[in-house]
């Protein structure tokens, strides 16, 4: 509570167009939506306008404390109900497209599914501690054998360590994965990195 | 690097990386989304639908189509206020379902009284009084409020969302403020 209230104020708060020299909270409330602009002396010079403006302000500054109140008042997600919604999500992988592999005998027809190779992409990062990979996109038409192939992926790398270096260390056990399990035709593979990330200590690490 | 170490990485990259590697079917990264926005979303959910006991199932099923529309999602840094959005969206679903011919038109806000004991969590007295005044306000008063105040809805998405006229929107919104304010200023 404020005790500032040294010259009481000679008008009260009202809502009503009597109260607002003609004008509506709902007018009031879009002319804060929209910043105040264009100004109209009408509602900047109505003190009654002027009251009615302060208090939605003071309104839409409690909004952010109320939104964190409310976030702090919800316990952590327990493992019970982590695992209950991966459950109810484990039998939707994503596959994506398939991707031919050439087989030995005409009888076979042999393939691999995206999904499979984006897991061999993000395994990768087993190789370059510290480094996580994001999405990964294969740019072109990988159902047809011998099509060019562009990998594109995001990535995070650890704090402290030289970025052009960890990247193409990324870049080369992508692409030593990608030959050694698919028959791609990668003619790049685009590193994003757009986040540095602070590893926990080795401390911490063991707990 | 151990196990352990790789998912605590995993649990502290950004919305992004998080993102995009649900996004491309790695259910360990989705369950670091789902510890990292459950509590945003119960307490969302809990505002929207006002004490009602639904509050996990809408968002389990937030989660579950979050996961199910990850791959459209193109810009996987705006996950948390995509998440909010679907959260929304099942909220309103779970509102309407309950109340299949609640009009939209009803009721002004019962006349303010006392506020009630506030609770607990909502430790500053302002922030209080606020929490209290939005209980009171009637259904789709506070829905529109919270979708424009919380969630950062336009006025047309919120007709959208809600399957109203844009003139239903502006009128809600205008008594929910009114409503606040006026109690706002009673507390003070």
């Amino acid at each position: 509570m404020t005790d500032e209230h040294d010259t009481p104020d000679l008008r009260r708060l009202g809502v009503e167009p009597d109260d607002l020299d003609g004008h509506t909270i709902e007018e009031l409330g879009e002319y804060l939506d929209s910043g105040r602009m264009p100004p109209d002396p009408s509602i900047d010079d109505s003190p009654g306008c002027l009251l009615a403006l302060d208090a939605l302000e003071r309104l839409r500054g409690l909004t952010p404390g109320l939104i964190a109140a409310d976030d702090a008042a919800e316990p952590e997600a327990d493992e019970g109900w982590v695992q209950k919604i991966l459950t109810g999500i484990a039998l939707d992988a994503r596959p994506g497209r398939r991707i031919p592999i050439a087989a030995g005998s005409p009888h076979a027809d042999l393939g691999i599914t995206e999904g499979a190779v984006r897991g061999l992409v993000r395994a990768a990062e087993n190789a370059v501690p510290g480094v996580l990979v994001g999405r990964c996109r294969l740019d072109g038409d990988v159902t047809v054998a011998g099509a060019p192939i562009r990998i594109r992926v995001d990535a995070s790398v650890p704090y402290g360590q030289p970025i052009p270096g960890l990247a193409d260390r990324l870049r080369a056990q992508i692409a030593v994965r990608l030959r050694a399990h698919t028959e791609l035709n990668v003619v790049g593979i685009d590193i994003t990195v757009h986040d540095i990330q602070l590893l926990p200590s080795p401390g911490e690490e063991g707990r | 690097m151990g196990d352990d170490g790789f998912h605590k990485t995993l649990a502290q990259a950004d919305d992004r990386i998080v993102a995009g590697r649900a996004a491309d079917g790695d259910t360990a990264a989705f369950a670091v989304l789902v510890r990292r926005y459950t509590p945003m979303m119960r307490a969302y959910a809990r505002r929207m639908l006002a004490g009602s006991a639904d509050v996990d199932d809408v968002v389990q099923d937030a989660f579950i189509t979050a996961w199910q529309q990850l791959p459209a999602l193109e810009d996987t840094a705006k996950v948390k206020s995509w998440l909010m959005r679907i959260t929304s969206r099942k909220a309103v679903d779970r509102i309407r379902a309950h109340k299949p011919h609640a009009d939209l038109d009803d009721v002004e806000a019962p006349a303010p009284e006392h506020l009630s004991p506030p609770q607990a969590a909502e430790a500053r007295a302002g922030v209080q009084a606020l929490g209290e005044a939005l209980r009171e306000l009637p259904g789709p008063q506070r829905e529109c409020w919270i979708l424009r105040e919380i969630a950062g809805y336009s006025y047309e998405e919120i007709a959208e969302e809600l399957e109203v006229p844009l003139s239903t929107v502006r009128g809600l919104l205008a008594r929910a403020r009114k409503h606040l304010i006026v109690r706002m200023e009673q507390w003070r």
